[in-house]
This record gives structure tokens, C-alpha cells and sequence, in this order.
């Protein structure tokens, strides 16, 4: 049975017992990875698994089922138990599935070559990037890193005559550890990518950026606390400002009350230098996909433009309950009920080189990395700065360590003073760097 | 197909050419409930079930899963597994020389469970969600959103290993957990309680029952309202048994896992060194101690090692690193069975169970009273380690302490230090004892549940605040 075939079975099985409407989505993901440890390789996996999640809807009321099988005897197992769940949930109206949309498939998001990609292909392309961040300094340990290929197949089907099937082909890679030099043990760095396409596979810079970004923080230095500006590296705004953002424009967190973002489409809700967009057709990113999680076509939104909030990311569920349409935001995988997601984030790129920002700042810290905690509904962080710089009179000193950083990221994006030219992809996101003054670092 | 103990040891001994076979048989169901404003947010049941099998060849680890219950298909996997680990021995350079004789489970286990969790319908347990979300909101006019959760995992395992272990486990870990938002003139608070336990559904709620602990987020959401964020320095910080738990597992825990010893972590020469005040005895123990019911408890781990108490840290004295066979055999120790693999399609990695600094003989009013200044951080956060031993990790509330009394509340902040030099600050360990981060994961490569706990201490650190 094909993938399409199961998931019509499924829905037509629901409906033979009364579900009002009825969905199946199934994915069948090949993968080979390998996996290395304390600068050596360590294992290689490889597996193929198939999976199903199926979404009922009794009299409004939702059932979810999922189950590592397609095999029609568990699937039907998996319809029963979806219908028993929904005759013991609440009702709610806006429990519906979408129409049938237009969806037109992407290219460039699935190789050919992938399906021929074996665990030794696999094996050479981590031993090259294992070499090339062990020969660019002596003083480098990689503690961890992955190699993997993965042909994933999804298809969908519901009971609005929705059938949709794609392959999307994966490689990715990461690399993390740190650099020793006898006592002195750097910040860990992780570095990670990935592309599409075979021939754009380029664990070289992954491997260079994670072994200059760990030797660079050797010989930190402990500071004293101060106020000033904050320069994040593209991983940073991702880990520190992208978080904040993706979940004040979700609209599950609107409608519950939750989002900073509440009441504000129109609105300026940043610096009229930041422009941020959410696009799944953008093919370069990982996110990148044909339809969302319940068969709505992808489509390019933008959300803050200039600084204003244009608007909110919705699945069908949510946009139903504010009047609005879909966004094709319905996220998520077979093993659970579709949610709302950003699929590839893309911070529009300003207008300054990286080094003329860096000339700009009197004081302050370059963050490479943020490892703290982050609140998403009041935007309140606290946290350690790690692979971070001194920045004084213009110019880069030396590294930092034991330094701490807190504020609001809300207030911070008001507050945005440079966005680089430069921007650096990191998996589904498209970042540059951007520098905010006025942050309080205590010191050691 | 149902799969046996037997069939695995079939399918074992067809694995030719392997010194080492591993096959793990692991079924597990999801269920979850989330609830918020009075709406049904999400609702699953996810059935994950499959075979993980793992062979070394010639020095060299292959990994493979099915989760078609097959012969064919099993077989298929055993061979990908051996060709993998092939494939692996022309590259690799340190060959796995061997793996440590342990202690192997041969037998059935499980844990002690009071309520069933399959004897509570689902109609049950959505309603107690409900109600608690409602009981939330109820509780002020100031909670704007509420958000309850209900997760339980209900596993079936069956280990068996070319050199002897035969075990089947079951297990069962509920959990339950309430974050509230309070708002009022711009400014907003969240506050999160919760419980995880390995047990039924009575363990679950045995201190305290659902609506106390949606009534307890309440209050606390609502009193962080008013409270400002604390001055940025480095002070005495007194940890409640939550964040005891946390700096058990990400400051000390992560750095003696024994595979990132090898990678240089910094206790790779502390074997036998004072790394703590004498008064710090850290385990990590696979059985629940103290209190029944610790969210991280196996008695078994995904190599068939039977587990038990390992003291890490005794007296002070660094005693032992956390170990799988592979790792033990290097550094000539037990393992101390932390192998643990999260679903069957994983393999065994190092990984934490039940993380703990051992009660001592301080009063908790005594710890406070003696503080001239300082924080008390209450309610554990997110955390983290780094290579270089500096970790952080988050409260969600700090008290100001002047002169021995409690003060004002101030928002929560992350706190971050050397482990090291944090753990040899410790001048007050506290006789009581308590579990409570049973309702996290943790995060390497893969996700895996844990617990932690401890007394109340006293420790001087960095707190992250306003300048």
C-alpha cells in the first residue's frame, strides 16, 4: 500500500464510524547517520520508519491517534482509539479541517541523489569535518557531532477530498565541543547546518566556524559589571530575539492571552529597522515545504515590516476563531495534533557591515551564544554570555567569561541600534547580526 | 506479531560475526492532555513500539531499529546494524577494546504503582485538567491564561544481551503541570508548579492534589506581579530542594558523564580530589531514595545493567563518574547503568536518572537566620553546563535575605558559576529532602526523563540582575 492509499483508508475507516470529518497524515523517513564522539567516530545508525497520526472530529469534539505503523490492522486500531478519545472531549466550534487547497510543489527542496546516499557516504563527510576542525588548531576537542541523510516522504488526506504527497531530501550536520589548553577550558561551541541538495553539502565552514569560535575563547577574562551594548551573532539573535518573536506572533498565544503581541497589528512593535519574514518557500531554508501540517498551501508572510506588526501566524483552527484565514502555519509532525509554527524565519539584512557596527560601540559584549532562561510572554531574560568579547573604543578585546546578562527582549527590540549587512543561514533561519545599547552585564 | 523474550534470543543468535548483541525490545504509549481558557488545547495517544538493535563488530558499534515486528524485517535490521558497524571499523581509531563485566538483570521489574494509570479512563483525566485549568483562573481576577498538562508514559521493555542479561521492565511515569499568567497595569508574571513521579496516578497526587497545585501557580503568578527583578552580583544564594536538584544534574552531573570525560571535561583529573565542601555527599541513583517514587528511577538500564546508588561526590571527594560498559572499561570502574536509550529507534547514550546532594544537619530557619545577605531562589528553571564547568540555571522567584530574615520577593533570574568553585562554597546543607524537577527532560541528542532533589543549601554564586 502506498502512503496515500493508507491515509485514504484511514479517513474512510473514521468516517464508517460516524466521525464528522476525518484526516490521516503519514511520513516514511529513511535516515543514515553517524554519529561521532571525543574527536572519533562512534556509531552508525541507519532506519527507516513510517508513521501515522490521525486527526477525527465527532460532533466538533477532536479524537488524535498515532502510530509507528501503517499496517492496516494497527492503523485501524489507532481510527478506533482516535474515535473513543473524541467521544470523551469537549465540544468546541472551531474544530474543523480546512477546504481543499491549491497547492502547487515546490522544487529544489528534494535530491534525487539522497535515495542512493549510503551510511558510507555518510561515514566520509563526517570524518571531513571531524579533520577540518581538529587541523585548524591542536588546542581543539570536538565532543559530539552528527552527520545525517534523510529522504522523508509525507502525504495527507481528509475528508474535504485533500490528497497530498511530497519528498523532501535533508542533509545536515553539526559539530560541537571546545578547545583545551592544559587548564584552560573554553565556552562549548555547536555549530549546525544543512541543505536540500547533495552538491551544496559544506561541513568545511561548519567545522572552521566551530573551531575559530572555541579557540577564540581561550584565555577569557573575567570583567567587571557594566552597561552598554549588546552585539549578538546571527546564533544569538536566533536564540534570544527569534524565540521571543515567533511566540508573540503565534496566534494560539494571542488568542490565550499570552502574546506581548496582543491588540498590536499595525502597531510598531520594534525598531523601524527590523523586517522579519516567515516563508516556507523560500527553498534555501530547511523549513521549506510544499503544504503545512493539514494540507494548507505554503505561502510567503510577512509579519513585521519597518517595525510595524503586519500580522499573525494561524493554522485553520485559530484563524477560525478570529475570522481570519489560514496562514499555513499548522505545524508539527505525525504524533500530534496539528499546532501553529513558523516555518523558515528570514530577519531582512540592514544596511552596515559587521566591522562598521563593531566601530560604532564604545563599551560592550559580542554574545555568540546565549545559554539562560527566557520568559516569551513578558520577554524578560537572564542568562550567561558564552563565546563572548569585550568590546572597547571600537574594536574587539579580548574574550570574556562569567558574565551574566538580563533585560527585556521586547524593550530590545525598540531599542535595535545596527542590523548587518551579513546575514548567515542556520538551518530554517536567515539572521544577521544586530546590536542593542543600554544592557546591563554583571561580571564575575 | 507479539515478540516475546524468547523470539529476541532467536533473532540474537542469528546475529553472526557480532562479540556483542543487544536487542531491545520497547513499547510505549503517550498520552496527553492540555488544557487552556477553558479549551481543549491538545489531546493525543501515541503508540510507539519497535526493536533497537546494537552489535559490535570488530571494535565498532552498529545501530539499527524496526518497527515492523517482522521476522524479516528484524533480521534485516541485525544485518544493516552489523554492516553499519563494519563500515565503522575501516575509519574508526580507538577501537572499543572491550565493555566491563557487570551486574546483568535477568528478570521482571517494575516499579511500585499505586493507580493503575490504564484503570482511570480518559473522560477522568481530561475532566481533572479541566477543572484544574478553571481552578486557576478562579483563583484571581489577575490570572489573564492558564495552562494545564497531563503526560503519561506507560512503557513495556524487554532487554536481552549476547552475554547474559534477560529482562523484562514496565514502567510508568505520570506528570502534571500548571503554569499561570497573571496581569495587571502592563505588567505580567508567570508562575509554574508541577509533579512527576515513576507510579500510578495515587503517587501522583499523594502530597498534594491537582487543584493544590493549580491553586499554588496561582498565588504565585500573582504575587511575582508586584516584584522587580534583583541586583546583578555575586552573593550567598540559598537554593531550594528544585534548584539543589538542578545544580546536581547541569553543574556537576553533565561533567561526569564519562563519555564527556573522555572528551576533556574539567574533573577528568579529579578522581580522588576535594572538589566540594566536606559537607556535599552528590549520588545519582537509579532507585528512588529517601522518597518513593522519583521521576528519573530505573532499576535497569538499556545495556541490562541493574542500577543502584552512585555517589559521585562523597564528603567532598570526587568518587566516581557515571558509566555505560564501554566507558567503565576504560577507566577500569563499575558501571553504574546509565546506559538509557529514550524510544526504541535510540541508542543507549550516558544519560542522568535520579541526581541529588544528600541531606546533612542543618534546620532550614537556621541556614536563614545566619545569612546577612543574600537570596533564597526558589522553584527550578531551565539549565545548562558548559565544557569549562560554567553553569546556569534559572529560578522562578529569588527572595531578598538581609540579616538573617526574609525580605522582599524579587522575579526570578539565573544564577551561573564554575561548578567547582560553587560546589567548595557550600557552608550549610539542610536535613530536609525533597524530589522536584520530576516534570523535565533532559536534552542530549536525545530527550529523557529525570529527577532531582535534595535539601535546602547555602552556596555563593553569580546572580544575573539589573545594573
Amino acid at each position: 500500500m502506498t502512503l496515500l492509499d493508507i491515509c485514504s483508508y484511514a479517513v474512510e475507516e473514521a468516517l464508517k464510524q460516524n466521525a464528522d470529518e476525518a484526516e490521516a497524515y503519514t511520513m516514511l523517513d529513511k535516515e543514515a547517520e553517524i554519529f561521532l564522539e571525543s574527536s572519533d567516530l562512534k556509531q552508525v545508525k541507519s532506519h527507516r520508519k513510517t508513521s501515522i497520526g490521525i486527526r477525527v472530529f465527532v460532533k466538533n469534539s477532536l479524537g488524535f491517534t498515532s502510530v509507528n505503523s501503517i499496517e492496516k490492522e494497527k492503523v485501524l486500531d489507532a481510527v478506533n482509539n482516535a474515535i473513543k478519545i473524541a467521544r470523551s472531549s469537549p465540544k468546541d466550534k472551531h474544530n474543523v479541517l480546512p477546504k481543499k487547497s491549491k497547492v502547487k510543489l515546490l522544487r529544489g527542496i528534494y535530491d534525487p541523489h539522497a535515495e542512493n546516499f549510503e551510511p558510507a557516504d555518510a561515514t566520509k563527510y563526517a570524518i571531513e569535518m571531524l579533520k577540518t576542525a581538529c587541523s585548524y588548531d591542536r588546542r581543539v576537542s570536538v565532543d559530539s557531532g552528527t552527520f545525517n541523510s534523510s529522504v522523508v516522504t509525507h502525504a495527507l488526506c481528509n475528508s474535504n477530498d485533500t490528497e497530498l504527497e511530497e519528498t523532501i531530501s535533508v542533509f545536515s550536520w553539526n559539530i560541537m565541543g571546545m578547545a583545551i589548553d592544559e587548564d584552560d577550558v573554553s565556552n562549548f561551541d555547536f555549530q549546525f547546518n544543512g541543505t536540500h541538495s547533495m552538491k551544496e553539502i559544506d561541513v568545511n565552514s561548519t567545522a572552521e566556524e566551530f573551531a575559530r569560535s572555541v579557540v577564540n575563547t581561550l584565555n577569557a577574562k573575567k570583567i567587571d559589571s557594566l552597561k552598554g551594548t549588546m552585539l549578538l551573532s546571527p546564533n544569538a539573535v536566533h536564540e534570544l530575539l527569534q524565540e521571543v518573536i515567533t511566540f508573540a506572533i503565534n496566534s494560539q498565544n494571542v488568542q490565550k492571552g499570552t502574546s506581548k503581541f496582543a491588540k498590536m497589528l499595525g502597531k510598531k512593535v520594534a525598531s523601524s529597522k527590523l523586517t522579519v519574514i516567515d516563508d516556507a518557500t523560500f527553498t534555501d531554508g530547511l523549513g521549506a515545504e510544499s503544504f503545512d501540517r493539514e494540507g494548507v498551501a505554503h505561502m510567503k508572510n510577512v509579519i513585521i515590516s519597518n517595525g510595524v506588526l503586519k500580522r499573525y501566524i494561524y493554522n485553520t483552527y485559530t484563524a477560525k476563531k478570529d475570522g481570519a484565514k489560514s496562514t499555513g502555519n499548522a505545524s508539527g509532525s505525525t504524533n500530534s495534533p496539528p499546532s501553529v509554527g513558523t516555518t523558515n524565519v528570514i530577519f531582512e539584512n540592514g544596511k552596515h557591515s559587521l566591522d562598521s557596527i563593531i566601530k560604532e560601540i564604545k563599551k560592550g559584549i559580542v554574545i555568540n551564544r546565549f545559554s539562560g532562561n527566557i520568559n516569551p510572554i513578558n520577554g524578560d531574560f537572564s542568562g550567561v554570555v558564552k563565546g563572548g568579547h569585550l568590546i572597547e573604543n571600537g574594536s574587539i578585546a579580548s574574550p570574556v567569561k562569567e558574565v551574566m546578562v538580563a533585560g527585556n527582549v521586547f524593550e530590545a527590540l525598540k531599542k535595535i541600534a545596527y542590523i548587518s549587512r551579513e546575514r548567515k543561514k542556520i538551518f530554517d533561519s536567515f539572521l544577521p547580526y544586530i546590536s542593542v545599547d543600554g544592557i546591563s552585564f554583571t561580571g564575575g | 506479531m507479539q515478540i516475546s523474550i524468547e523470539d529476541l534470543k532467536k533473532f540474537m543468535e542469528e546475529a553472526r560475526g557480532a562479540s556483542y548483541v543487544e536487542l531491545r525490545y520497547h513499547a510505549r504509549t503517550l498520552n496527553e492532555i492540555r488544557v487552556s481558557k477553558g479549551e481543549l488545547d491538545r489531546i493525543r495517544s501515541v503508540v510507539n513500539n519497535g526493536i533497537g538493535i546494537r552489535v559490535l563488530v570488530g571494535g565498532c558499534w552498529g545501530f539499527s531499529s524496526t518497527g515492523e515486528m517482522s521476522k524479516e524485517s528484524i533480521m534485516d535490521s541485525i544485518n544493516d546494524a552489523i554492516s553499519s558497524a563494519v563500515l565503522l571499523s575501516k575509519n574508526k581509531k580507538r577501537k572499543v577494546e572491550k565493555l566491563a563485566d557487570a551486574n546483568l538483570a535477568v528478570g521482571t521489574f517494575k516499579p511500585r504503582v499505586n493507580g493503575n494509570l490504564t484503570d482511570y479512563g480518559i473522560e477522568d483525566k481530561v475532566r481533572m485538567v479541566i477543572d484544574s485549568e478553571k481552578s486557576v483562573r478562579k483563583f484571581s481576577g489577575k490570572i489573564k491564561a492558564a495552562f494545564c498538562t497531563y503526560r503519561e508514559t506507560i512503557d513495556h521493555k524487554m532487554i536481552v544481551t549476547s552475554d547474559g542479561a534477560s529482562a523484562e521492565l514496565f514502567d510508568s511515569k505520570p506528570e502534571f503541570s500548571v503554569t499561570a499568567v497573571a496581569k495587571e497595569s502592563g505588567n505580567s508574571a508567570t508562575a509554574t508548579e508541577g509533579k512527576g513521579v515513576t507510579g500510578g496516578w495515587k503517587d501522583l497526587f499523594n502530597s498534594k492534589s491537582a487543584d493544590n497545585i493549580a491553586k499554588e501557580a496561582a498565588k504565585k503568578a500573582v504575587k511575582l506581579l508586584k516584584a522587580k527583578q534583583p541586583k546583578g552580583e555575586r552573593t550567598q544564594i540559598i537554593l531550594d530542594p528544585g534548584m539543589v536538584g538542578l545544580i546536581s544534574h547541569e553543574a556537576i552531573g553533565h561533567t561526569v558523564e564519562a563519555d564527556f570525560v573522555l572528551s576533556g571535561s574539567i574533573v577528568k583529573d579529579k578522581m580522588g580530589q576535594k572538589v566540594a565542601s566536606d559537607l556535599v555527599t552528590l549520588v545519582d541513583s537509579g532507585p528512588s531514595q529517601f522518597i518513593d517514587g522519583a521521576a528519573g528511577t530505573v532499576y535497569v538500564d538499556d545495556e541490562g545493567v541493574l542500577t543502584g546508588r552512585t555517589a559521585i561526590i562523597e564528603h567532598g571527594i570526587m568518587r566516581s563518574y557515571l558509566h555505560n560498559r564501554e566507558t567503565a572499561a576504560i577507566f577500569s570502574a563499575e558501571p553504574t547503568g546509565n546506559a538509557r536509550a529514550y524510544e526504541y529507534d535510540n541508542e543507549p547514550l550516558i544519560r542522568m536518572r535520579n541526581t541529588f546532594i544528600e541531606p546533612g544537619t542543618y534546620s532550614y530557619n537556621e541556614i536563614i537566620k545566619e545569612t546577612k545577605h543574600g537570596y533564597l531562589m526558589k522553584g527550578a528553571r531551565n539549565g545548562q553546563a558548559d565544557a569549562n564547568g560554567e553553569f546556569m540555571f534559572g529560578s522562578q522567584e529569588a527572595y531578598l535575605i538581609e540579616n538573617g530574615e526574609i525580605k522582599q520577593l524579587m522575579r526570578g533570574a539565573s544564577i551561573s558559576g564554575r561548578a567547582l568553585d560553587v560546589l567548595i562554597t557550600i557552608d550549610a546543607v539542610g536535613k530536609d529532602f525533597q524530589y522536584d524537577i520530576g516534570t523535565g527532560y533532559c536534552g542530549k541528542y536525545q530527550p529523557m526523563k529525570v529527577d532531582g532533589g535534595g535539601p535546602h543549601i547555602r552556596c555563593t554564586a553569580i546572580i544575573g540582575g539589573i545594573q
